[in-house]
């Protein structure tokens, strides 16, 4: 029951405007209009490229970060996610700006396809090297070992890959569906995508059914894309979740791979941040606008802190909630990482037109709940849950069934043993999900555009809608700006984790000398 | 062909696991190293197979230096050894026939005989059945075959065996130990193996390393060792095992 329940609030506002359109469709008689259907392969075209891209680099990226000792490892893996913490936008515009410095000639390979590829590309490759780190750390090192023993090095490395290949697909393939619902570098490089088409005939032509008519369809195509491979691996993911290490895998110092290594993050980070932020620091040259910058980042950081934090929030509360539930029950959490991944490859405009719907549909009186900055953080909460769903799943399911039933032999009282025991073990993953879900809240432009009230848009939001007119010293400025919180906040995870590793050896080596 | 460890030693930051090891490893006489949890046993025959370097002493294969101080010269696959891991070391995304097949990953036989040397140790280990089969849906003692397949599958001059009953009911135990024999004969292997249960050592081998607090205490034929153990671990064993006897009725 609770299971179903939190799996109808996720899909809920997806339903709603399924349910509004299909009327529409009916009496229309046509499912998309043709201005759509035009731009809707080259959409797909981009995020099979995409995919492509952050499979082929992020890939082997990810599990020579797990097998091999890199040089600086810690802050080679920070650079790389910080373009997943900024708006595709921004790094659009750094791009833009660089090609500019460049040349008509560079300007014009950028224009188009290989300008939005090569934005989304270093944008998805974060997630894929999460993922298939992830996936290479799940194995002992004594599974590391047997296939050293057979060939060595090499075909350790082989079998790794091969391991981490399907979550590692999955999590490309949801990159890029999150690309195609992404209308940032779209409107910067003059690509007409389908996720731009929403957005204009939504904003600029008032077509609400339009709109929603065109969301339905871009969700059909992406979700008959990623179904097949997401239903097929769900069962997998579903038993990795709990895994758990027997024996930490050892890294070796082999030079070719750590080279490789080196290299393909190095790829990630030209791409992905340094060219972008010489592009960007071009018109600074010229005199930054840091000042009004400020202003901007004043004005409006409130209200782009309560997005941030009320979707986490939210995300956290579904997800946990879902997670307890779920238990460690094999069907539910196989259903519960399917449904958690779809619900994550939905595009943005989707929840957040359902949400418009509602707000429509519904008396005066709940405007206060629809139109307000509540509804900003519910649809972004629900949006990003899936990330908080899979970190609640592998926590609760890692928790040993021993210490529920250790408790209940010694009649522990169940609230001592939630706030004792079981709270604890999840205050770190909690924590993790609540960063997690606030910093892809804030880098989503597209739901605050469609849903924000009047005067409270986001940071972020800003930025977008000044773009195309501000001057270029005020638009690098406010990149700037953002990009320096963003990797600030990256570079104090790692400071964090360093320190509490520093304490936790103190302690180890503090418990063996006694 | 045979191993040979010079004053090997082993530190892990702060901590020592192994001191001043000399021990040689005989092709055709089976070792058991004993000794209780902690003890370095296992940390000596990561040396040996050269997953890990020594801190100090060296080890030779055929008077041939393979790893030196902080050096492992010669990599495991190109030492001619094989090993069946405590965890057994299965990797799940392979079947049980795929997981035989990641043992003969470095050898330069062609693809068909890998295949074909797959299926013979399968059928040796009497897991044929098995082999679509992946590891998550095996028992306990099939899991201990598969890894036991993979490990011969290549024909090494020494197996590993790294506590591998553990776990394990006394009668797949008394199974298996019977085909590591069998094996034994059959291959020509030789069998090294690290365990705290003497027990497990005698259905074994012949000739025994004892280790304590990663220092060698005892060393020798296994029975000559029983009769008159100068370790306590032996001892302690001892007393067991005579205990066992007497209330079975088993001395009289």
């Amino acid at each position: 029951m609770g299971v179903a329940l939190i799996l109808a609030i996720q899909t809920a506002p997806a339903w709603m405007l399924a349910c509004r359109a299909l009327p529409w469709i009916a009496s229309s008689g046509s499912f998309l209009e043709t201005s759509f259907s035009k731009v809707l392969p080259s959409s797909l075209l981009t995020g099979l490229l995409v995919a492509v891209a952050s499979l082929g680099i992020g890939l082997p990226a990810g599990v020579l970060f797990a097998l091999e000792a890199l040089p600086m490892r810690r802050w080679l893996l920070a650079l790389t996610t910080v373009p997943l913490l900024v708006p595709s936008f921004l790094w659009a515009l750094g791009w833009s700006e660089f090609a500019a410095m460049l040349g008509p000639r560079v300007t014009n390979a950028l224009t188009g396809l290989l300008g939005v590829t090569l934005i989304f590309g270093p944008s998805v490759a974060p997630l894929v090297v999460l993922v298939a780190y992830r996936a290479a750390s799940t194995l002992s090192g004594s599974q590391l070992d047997a296939a050293r023993l057979a060939g060595g090095e090499t075909t350790a490395l082989l079998y790794t890959l091969r391991h981490a290949a399907l979550p590692s697909l999955i999590a490309a393939l949801l990159g890029a569906a999150l690309t195609v619902s992404d209308p940032g570098p779209g409107q910067v490089f003059g690509f007409r995508s389908a996720a731009s088409e929403i957005l204009t005939s939504f904003s600029a032509r008032n077509d609400f059914e339009l709109a929603a008519r065109q969301s339905l369809a871009l969700a059909i195509v992406v979700f008959l894309v990623t179904a097949p491979v997401v239903f097929l691996a769900a069962p997998r993911l579903a038993v990795e979740i709990l895994a758990q290490q027997t024996r930490t895998l050892q890294r070796v110092r082999e030079p070719i791979y750590a080279g490789l290594g080196v290299g393909l993050f190095s790829v990630l980070i030209l791409t992905g941040i340094a060219v972008p932020i010489c592009g960007i620091g071009g018109p600074l040259l010229r005199g930054g606008s840091f000042m009004r910058a400020f202003e901007v980042a004043s004005r409006t950081g409130i209200d782009t802190l309560c997005y941030a934090s009320g979707a986490g929030a939210i995300a956290v509360a579904l997800g946990f909630g879902l997670a307890f539930f779920v238990g460690r029950e094999r069907k539910l959490r196989i259903v519960s990482v399917a449904a958690a991944i779809a619900v994550f490859s939905l595009p943005a405009t989707l929840g957040a037109l359902g949400i418009v719907e509602l707000g429509t549909q519904a008396p005066a009186w709940a405007d206060t709940l629809l139109r307000s900055r509540g509804t900003v953080c519910a649809s972004l909460g629900i949006r990003y849950s899936s990330v908080a769903v899979l970190l609640g799943l592998h926590a609760w399911g890692t928790m040993p069934q021993s210490w529920s039933l250790a408790a209940s032999i010694h009649a522990v009282p169940p609230a001592k043993f939630l706030a004792r025991v079981v709270f604890p073990h999840l205050v770190p993953s909690i924590t993790a999900a609540f960063f997690c879900v606030a910093l892809l809240a804030t880098a989503d432009v597209t739901t605050v555009l469609l849903l924000h009230p009047p005067g409270q848009s986001s940071y972020p939001l800003s930025v977008f809608t000044v773009m195309a007119n501000a001057p270029e010293s005020l638009v690098a400025s406010l990149c700037v700006l953002y990009i320096a919180a963003a990797a600030a906040m990256i570079a104090a995870a790692v400071l964090i984790f360093q320190a509490s590793e520093y304490l936790r050896t103190k302690h180890a080596h503090g418990q063996e000398s006694v | 062909m045979n191993f040979e460890t010079r004053g090997v030693s082993k530190t892990f930051g702060q901590r020592s696991a192994l001191s001043d090891i000399t021990v040689t490893l005989q092709q055709g006489v089976p070792l058991a190293i004993l000794g209780r949890s902690g003890s370095g046993k296992t940390t000596l025959l990561r040396i040996l197979a050269g997953f890990e370097p020594p801190s100090a002493g060296e080890v030779l294969l055929d008077g041939a230096f393979v790893s030196i101080p902080e050096r492992v010269l010669v990599p495991p696959h190109k030492r001619n050894v094989s090993m069946v891991f405590q965890d057994l070391a299965l990797w799940p995304n392979l079947s049980v026939f795929g997981n035989v097949l990641l043992g003969l990953a470095g050898s330069n036989l062609p693809s068909k005989e890998k295949r074909e040397r797959a299926r013979q140790a399968l059928e040796m280990c009497s897991i044929a059945h098995l082999a679509n089969r992946h590891p998550g849906r095996i028992s306990g003692g099939e899991g201990q075959r598969v890894a036991l397949a993979r490990a011969v599958a290549i024909r090494p001059a020494f197996l590993f065996l790294d506590e591998p009953f553990s776990g394990l009911d006394a009668e797949t135990k008394a199974q298996i130990v019977g085909e590591i024999r069998t094996l034994s004969k059959s291959q020509g292997l030789t069998a090294v193996l690290v365990t705290h249960d003497p027990l497990d050592a005698v259905s074994l081998c012949q000739q025994a390393l004892v280790l304590e607090g990663g220092r060698k205490v005892d060393a020798g034929p296994l029975a000559t060792l029983l009769r008159a153990p100068e370790s306590r671990f032996l001892e302690a064993f001892r007393e067991r095992l005579q205990a066992t006897f007497e209330s079975t009725g088993g001395l009289r």
